[in-house]
């Protein structure tokens, strides 16, 4: 017997000894994919054809349900809604902890340390436990059914951890980098945004990505402050559907598809950055 | 002397600066976060009319909260949180090692893995809620294939049976959150030396010893953040709950949180009127607050003295 033939017996079993390895991992895939697979095929078919025919491909690939969740079930005034205060969530939010981070990761002054740490406190403060009086406080400054409201809510919401990413990427920047251009006489919001901020795009892009998801998602704070039908979120308004249209199961199921599709596209362009982000700092919700 | 004066000149700019930069987002961060906290945490000891703050009123609101009829619900929505804490640590962080475990020992299609095991969390716990409503319905696709295979007769009323829905909810949050053990527990894993796992393989280790007493002392950091995160996410509980079972926690309250007990006193929903009590309300709060700091800070406590350096 030649050698080649003997590390060919032996890799057999050795390849039959993890098969029940990837058993599992694919019976968990098949848990993940089935139900997505029967909410995007049940998105075409009527509700009878739902009790008709369960797993198979649709008759027709109509687009009957997706139009009628967009214009009947109104859906697209919320798409519009959600979009415009996840986009604004996520500048403000950029922006302002981007300035707060750069001192206090930049600068050596005194109190710079208690600074960071009133800010990164909030990474786990349970912020719903103060909605009695975040409500009042909105009502207040006529923030109440308001996207502005909700903007703001969020971006402070997620602040504390912008700034902790931020500070963390820009601790790390050589000093010479603003010292430089502080010579060539540049000033202290110039050296923020055209130099300091290009060099920290990875931190950047976590803290878009993850304020998107956080956003797009959230339905708690649109629950408590938006009573008008024109200022509702999708997360808001799908839990509306759920109960209103009970038997009509392909609306239901298209306006889900169709809330979850911008983050879909989302995450099969960023799908590395996010298990990066997340594996790395752990840091979401 | 020339160039002290310019230190000083710089560290003055830098003062103002420093000001400047941080004024947004402190503005925004404690006007909306630190500011209705403290005051929630405040109001807790007044006694309230309506959204009025009334007279100070010592721990008045947190002895009607222990007594009937809130007392019973407040023991139960506890328990349903606890009950929720210990099912994801066993469901959702223990599956996931052994899943974060199986795809370390095999370097093909790990990110693939990942990636799907990983999608279900982005997703808003609105639609993943909603999604397994229809799936688990009396009549739904899950009812079909049960009855198919021949495991089960008839409607399934899982949903809607005070002795199983809690377990449902419980897998449902599982099932949206699997990724995130996955993830974190491979990067752990990544970060052990490869050494280590060499030497126990020459003492005759098999696979599961050395996931055991190798791997898994070596996890203590990633266990722990895990283990804290998924008790905050739990204590914070309340998004699954309202979609798939309502705010009322049905059956018959067998689904009820702490954070649905304080959304129904805080916005009104709970007894048959549905009228607010605000006093209640904020001194379920801090208890919440205090359960959830004190728990977090004896977790990070407990993983940071079990964390073995090498």
């Amino acid at each position: 017997m030649s050698a080649p033939s003997l590390q060919q017996q032996l890799a057999i079993p050795q390849r039959l000894a993890r098969l029940p390895g990837w058993t599992i991992l694919l019976v968990w895939t098949a848990a993940v994919l089935l139900p997505l697979y029967i909410l995007v095929v049940s998105c075409f078919k009527t509700t009878a054809e739902i009790y008709d025919n369960r797993l198979g491909l649709p008759q027709s690939f109509a687009f009957d349900n997706f139009v009628r969740a967009w214009t009947r079930a109104d859906l697209g005034h919320n798409f519009i809604n959600s979009l415009i205060v996840t986009g604004g969530a996520v500048v403000l939010t950029i922006v302002v902890s981007a300035m707060a981070a750069y001192p206090l990761s930049r600068y050596r002054l005194g109190w710079n340390g208690i600074m960071l740490g009133l800010f990164l406190s909030g990474i786990m403060l349970p912020i719903r436990l103060a909605s009695v009086e975040l409500f009042t406080l909105m009502r207040s400054l006529g923030l109440l059914d308001s996207l502005t409201g909700l903007i703001l809510v969020y971006s402070a919401i997620r602040i504390p951890f912008a700034v902790f990413i931020f500070a963390n990427f820009m601790r790390v920047l050589p000093s010479e980098l603003d010292e430089a251009a502080r010579m060539d006489g540049a000033g202290e919001a110039r050296i923020l945004f055209q130099i300091v901020l290009p060099m920290v795009k990875p931190a950047v892009s976590i803290v878009a990505i993850f304020t998107a998801i956080a956003v797009w998602n959230d339905f708690f704070f649109p629950l408590i402050f938006i009573f008008d039908d024109r200022y509702k979120t999708v997360p808001l308004a799908i839990s509306v559907f759920v109960g209103q249209f009970r038997t009509d199961w392909g609306l239901v199921f298209a306006s889900l598809a169709i809330s979850m599709a911008p983050i879909l596209i989302m995450y099969c362009l960023l799908a590395r950055q996010i298990r990066e982000g997340v594996g790395a700092g752990g840091g979401m919700k | 002397m020339i160039k002290l004066r310019r230190t000083t000149s710089l560290q003055r700019t830098q003062q103002r600066m420093t000001v400047l930069f941080i004024l947004p987002a402190l503005a925004i961060y404690g006007l909306f976060v630190l500011y209705p906290l403290l005051m929630s945490l405040w109001g807790s000891f007044f006694s309230w009319k309506g959204l009025r703050m009334q007279e100070f009123a010592g721990l008045a609101n947190f002895s009607r909260l222990f007594v009937f009829p809130s007392g019973a619900r407040l023991y139960g929505a506890l328990w349903h949180n606890i009950a929720w804490f210990f099912g994801i640590m066993a469901l959702q962080n223990g599956l996931g090692l052994l899943f974060a475990w199986l795809l370390f020992l095999r370097n093909r299609g790990a990110a693939f893995f990942q990636s799907v095991f990983f999608f279900p969390a982005v997703l808003s716990p609105v639609i993943v809620g909603a999604l397994w409503r229809l799936l688990l319905a009396p009549g739904g696709i899950v009812e079909w294939a049960l009855n198919g295979l021949g495991l089960h007769q008839g409607s399934l009323t899982v949903l809607g049976n005070s002795h199983t829905a809690l377990g449902m909810l419980i897998a449902v949050d599982a099932w949206n959150w699997m990724g995130l053990p996955v993830l974190i527990y491979t990067a752990g894993l990544r970060q052990i030396s490869p050494q280590v796992f060499e030497a126990a393989k020459l003492d005759g280790a098999g696979n599961s010893r050395m996931m055991f007493s190798v791997a898994l002392p070596l996890l203590m950091p990633a266990l722990g953040t895990l283990t804290t995160l998924s008790f905050i996410n739990t204590f914070n509980q309340f998004d699954i709950v309202y979609v798939m079972q309502g705010v009322q926690g049905n059956p018959s309250y067998s689904t009820d949180t702490l954070v649905t007990y304080f959304y129904r006193f805080a916005f009104g929903a709970e007894g048959a009127v549905g009228i607010t009590d605000i006093g209640l309300a904020l001194a379920l709060g801090t208890m919440l607050f205090l359960i959830l700091s004190i728990g977090t800070l004896l977790m990070l406590r407990f993983f940071d003295k079990r964390t073995v350096e090498l």
